[in-house]
């Protein structure tokens, strides 16, 4: 029991407080401990070192699974070789990605700004629930 | 850099296969291959006007960071695993 709690529950055994203040003081000293309990258990900034996909899906009544563990290291090497693409590759690439529907323009992309992306990953848990299928990605 | 490719593959009715391929021996002996493909490189990079020395360098990055690398594959009964470490 700590310091605080036992505090709460003299003045609470002395009359000084009603049960339910001391039930609102413990709650509020509980919220207080909770960041602090939650930053301890955090993973450590810098510790990840892979990138995790698993994929659990039912197709046709058959079970499939996909668990993809990818290096971060991997993916940084990806972004350094990615920022050697040619800008005539790019402009052909946005043409094939708008034909598709999807308008992102890479030459805006800049590889800083992808390997931010990459650094901050470890942050990143990505679920996706379906009738059919479970998609998890996540760093450990 | 990577030091052994595992391979594994389960198939219904079937016995499993299981392949260890150690990388630098087996680089070792495609050594001409390899030699043919950096050449290769090096031209396309001339060609699309990529700096040479970074480009070689950004490749040799991408396979030193595969070890650790693991693709897991399961469908009905079959099942594919390829393990780089």
């Amino acid at each position: 029991m700590t310091e605080q709690r036992k505090d709460i529950l003299d003045m609470l055994a002395a009359g000084k407080i009603t049960a339910e203040e001391a039930e609102q003081l413990i709650a509020a000293l509980e919220r207080d401990q909770a960041p602090a309990v939650a930053g301890h258990d955090a993973k450590p900034k810098g510790k990840v070192k892979y990138l995790r996909v698993v994929v659990d899906a039912t197709d046709n009544g058959e079970p499939s699974r996909v668990n993809v563990r990818v290096p971060l290291q991997l993916l940084r090497a990806g972004v350094r070789l990615a920022a050697l693409v040619p800008p005539q590759a790019l402009v052909k690439a946005n043409a094939s990605l708008s034909d598709s529907g999807v308008p992102i323009d890479l030459t805006q992309l800049k590889p800083e700004q992808l390997e931010a992306l990459v650094e901050h990953l470890d942050d990143v848990t990505v679920e996706v629930d379906s009738p059919d299928a479970t998609v998890r990605v996540f760093c450990e | 850099m990577p030091q052994l490719v595992t391979v594994k593959v389960n198939r219904p009715d079937r016995r499993p296969l299981r392949f260890w391929v150690p990388v630098l021996p087996v680089a070792l002996l495609l050594f001409p291959v390899v030699v043919l493909v950096v050449l290769a490189a090096i031209v396309a990079c001339l060609v699309f006007r990529i700096g040479v020395v970074r480009a070689l360098g950004a490749g040799w990055r991408v396979i030193s960071a595969l070890p650790g690398a693991r693709f897991d594959i399961e469908h009905c009964h079959t099942a594919v695993l390829v393990a780089i470490r």
